[in-house]
């Protein structure tokens, strides 16, 4: 009977059992992308950190807008995954792994953003031999490696049973299933074991999520420059991550959804649930976005003024107009009426708050940097093609690794969906019950009898 | 049969205990590593509070995720009962 | 335990960067060549900041010699990640080039922008560097240091002759070189010293003050209270 349960989702195993050229070709476009970036990276670790565009005042760029970008997008998995676990939504489980998956990569990405923009990357041992926890670097170093292990974590328990089914029926890589798959044979004992666990890092992994994205924020927050010492800058970049994961996320699943040919699992009411999702961060986030400009507008410091006014009508107003058409105007057109072309909509939102949201990050870097409080002289920031190259090098990595890991598993959790058709009807039925009144204490049936 | 092991399987527990381990030693080195600043910022005097402070709950937290790991893997791995 | 302070007389300074010449030939300060000026990459660890003179537009110019405010309360210190920017217990920020691993966190922090960065390997050893000072590798920050290694050498020859520091044995290169005097230095904590003196003055006040950086470079205002 297992058989037959795993040939009805023969279409989640197809990607791992067999390879066709598509995959190739796309490695190889990804492959030119990161070559691009590794030529870049070689340049500048030849030539120094001149190679870029940064200068003085502007001595944060794009690598660190990169960083907090791809750190923002870590929170789409384990935090939606997390969430709607431990709220118990069925309609979760073919999008669980996915985003789990974009957690674990993204995160590596983000990290190397950091070492990439250091001058000397070669002294890196020193954060860990000399390092301050006064310094918010420290408190992201801890953090984002408290999120990576824990994202790992809650990315590898359930992929166990998924794991299992693959070290008994497929015949390749056979060493590397068994042993991942950890002796699993879904005896009662061991589901209560991994379930259990699994229900601890649900409640465990958010708050060190919440906590990351916090920590970045305190990295401009705890400094004295105007419009980056703002007391809302923890729960508005925490906002802007989940925000900007979601968007991935969905970008992700309409990518493999056409790719694997999973229109069965990934229908048209997940993208709807996840629009409309979308649809209350974009909200969320122009309150804080509001909120923060306006509070900064109506002291009218000078010194935030300067920078206000360069982001609002000076030099970088199209990043600033950009930012709030891609992040708000177009997501909330597309996002309000979701009945009709949901996919194509959805797509259209995702895709223009990826834009966004790294505008977002661009804007409050280098603005602020480029208008310094003293007669410096303003800051004219040009990201040079060695900046470019490492940013395209960077998604293309990403989403390297991601096609790489839904080659060696299913990206689909399969047991999961097993459990769903099997258990989620009847659990689902019990808690409806249980929210309605007793027919007995409607006096609508005499005891003992059922309606 | 029960008490019978190929090399296979053999091997395939001791690269999962040996997973076990490394969890072990890489938690374990964050964990020190957290004591290791503190220990510094004590010496030098610099601002030791704030090593303290987020030492309180990175620890515990690393710790529990150390816990979680042991847990899934003896749970997983001792299940004889299966066999 | 001296602290040591500075105070600089804006009436009296013409802006003829004699400090910034100086600065730069006593520490090394690479010349990074017209195309990277260009590119905003000049190091200028004392730095004539210039502005209009609301008064006369385009005409009137304001100097304002910038070193390292050296504050008590430093912005750049809290962030370092790795101790390579610290207050010493005299009260100079100091910097550690072997330690620096070039997050320019602190350059980010400053708000008086006194950090510089080595965007590229600007710098080479030479007969033409000064032997005191080190010559900064590329991927390291720096900044001025109130010519540190002038109180070291200072403090090491009155070691040898056997006495103490005498009042003006250290004393900046940019201090040296003003030819207006306007600038001048000194113990902050020995209430006689000139510096001392003249930071109480009227005519004292502290850049960017209300951020609380308690910066040990006094400037004293042009005029009748003016600026």
């Amino acid at each position: 009977m297992a058989d037959r349960r795993e040939d009805r989702d023969a279409v989640l195993l197809a990607p791992i059992e067999r390879t066709g050229p598509g995959f190739y070709w796309t490695v190889g476009a990804l492959g030119l992308l990161i070559l691009w970036g590794a030529i870049a990276y070689w340049t500048q670790l030849e030539g120094g950190l001149g190679v870029t565009g940064l200068h003085q005042p502007v001595s944060w760029g794009f690598y660190v807008t990169n960083f907090v970008f791809f750190i923002g997008i870590s929170h789409a998995g384990t935090l939606i995954s997390a969430i709607l676990r431990l709220s118990k939504a069925e309609w979760r489980r073919p999008v669980t792994r996915m985003a789990e998956v974009i957690t674990v990569m993204v995160l590596f990405i983000g990290a190397a953003q950091i070492l990439v923009d250091l001058g000397r990357p070669d002294r890196i041992i020193n954060i860990i031999r000399h390092g301050r926890y006064q310094s918010p670097l420290l408190w992201d170093a801890t953090s984002i490696s408290a999120y990576l292990t824990a994202s790992l974590v809650y990315l590898y328990l359930p992929m166990i049973p998924d794991i299992a089914i693959l070290r008994d029926r497929l015949e390749k890589r056979k060493l590397l299933y068994a042993v991942l798959a950890l002796g699993w044979t879904g005896s009662p004992r061991q589901q209560h074991v991994l379930n259990r666990a699994i229900a601890v890092m649900a409640v465990l992994v958010i708050p060190i999520a919440v906590s990351v994205h916090s920590v970045v924020s305190f990295v401009f927050s705890m400094t004295l420059q105007p419009m980056w010492h703002s007391t809302i800058f923890g729960p508005y970049f925490v906002v802007g991550a989940i925000f900007s994961g979601i968007a991935a996320l969905i970008v992700a699943m309409l990518v493999f959804r056409k790719a694997y040919g999973l229109e069965g699992y990934l229908r048209p009411v997940h993208f709807r649930y996840l629009g409309q999702l979308l649809l209350v961060m974009s909200l969320l986030w122009f309150y804080f976005t509001f909120a923060e400009y306006l509070t900064g507008y109506y002291g009218s410091e000078p010194e935030e003024m300067k920078v206000f006014r360069a982001k609002f009508s000076g030099r970088f107003w199209p990043f600033f107009w950009g930012m709030a058409l891609s992040n708000f105007v177009i997501p909330v057109l597309c996002l309000v009426r979701l009945s009709r072309h949901t996919v194509g909509k959805v797509l259209t939102a995702s895709l223009s708050v990826l834009v966004g949201m790294w505008l977002e990050r661009f804007i409050i870097v280098v603005p602020t940097l480029s208008s310094p409080r003293l007669p410096f002289g303003e800051g004219l920031y040009w990201p040079t093609w060695v900046e470019w190259g490492e940013t395209a090098g960077s998604f293309a990595l990403f989403a390297l690794f991601y096609l790489l890991f839904t080659k060696l598993f299913p990206i689909v959790s399969i047991w999961e969906i097993h459990e769903g058709r099997e258990r989620g009807l009847q659990e689902v039925e019990a808690r409806l019950l249980s929210y309605l009144p007793d027919l007995a204490e409607t006096g609508l049936a005499r005891p003992g009898q059922r309606g | 049969m029960p008490g019978q092991e190929s090399g296979l399987t053999r091997t395939v527990r001791a690269l999962q205990w040996a997973m076990a381990g490394l969890a072990v030693l890489f938690i374990g080195g964050i964990v020190t590593w957290i004591g290791h600043l503190i220990r510094t910022a004590w010496r030098l005097g610099d601002v030791p509070s704030a090593s303290i402070g987020i030492s309180l709950v990175a620890i515990p937290v690393f710790l529990t995720l150390l816990g979680v790991i042991l847990y899934v893997v003896r749970g997983l791995l001792g299940d004889r009962s299966a066999r | 335990m001296p602290r040591w302070g500075m105070v600089i007389d804006l009436d009296r300074c013409t802006g003829c960067q004699a400090c910034v010449m100086a600065c730069k030939a006593e520490n090394n300060v690479p010349a990074v060549g017209r195309r990277e000026a260009a590119r905003g990459r000049v190091i200028s660890w004392m730095q004539v900041l210039t502005e209009e003179d609301e008064g006369h537009p385009g005409e009137v110019r304001r100097f304002l010699p910038r070193p390292c405010l050296m504050c008590d309360d430093p912005p750049c210190t809290k962030v370092c990640p790795v101790y390579a920017t610290y207050l010493n217990p005299e009260g100079i920020v100091t910097q550690i080039y072997a330690r620096c691993i070039g997050c320019r966190f602190c350059m980010a922090a400053c708000p008086y922008n006194a950090k510089y960065f080595n965007w590229r390997a600007y710098q080479r050893e030479g007969p033409d560097r000064n032997p005191d000072v080190s010559v900064r590798p590329k991927g390291v920050v720096e900044k001025c240091t109130f010519c540190h290694h002038r109180l070291q050498k200072a403090r090491e020859r009155a070691r040898a002759e056997r006495r103490d520091l005498g009042p003006g044995e250290y004393v900046p290169a940019c201090a040296e070189a003003c030819p207006a005097r306007a600038i001048v230095f000194g113990d902050l904590a020995d209430p006689g010293s000139e510096v001392a003196r003249l930071a109480r003055s009227p005519r004292a006040f502290r850049l960017l003050e209300a951020l609380g950086t308690k910066p040990k470079v006094i400037y004293l205002t042009e005029g009748e209270g003016r600026g």
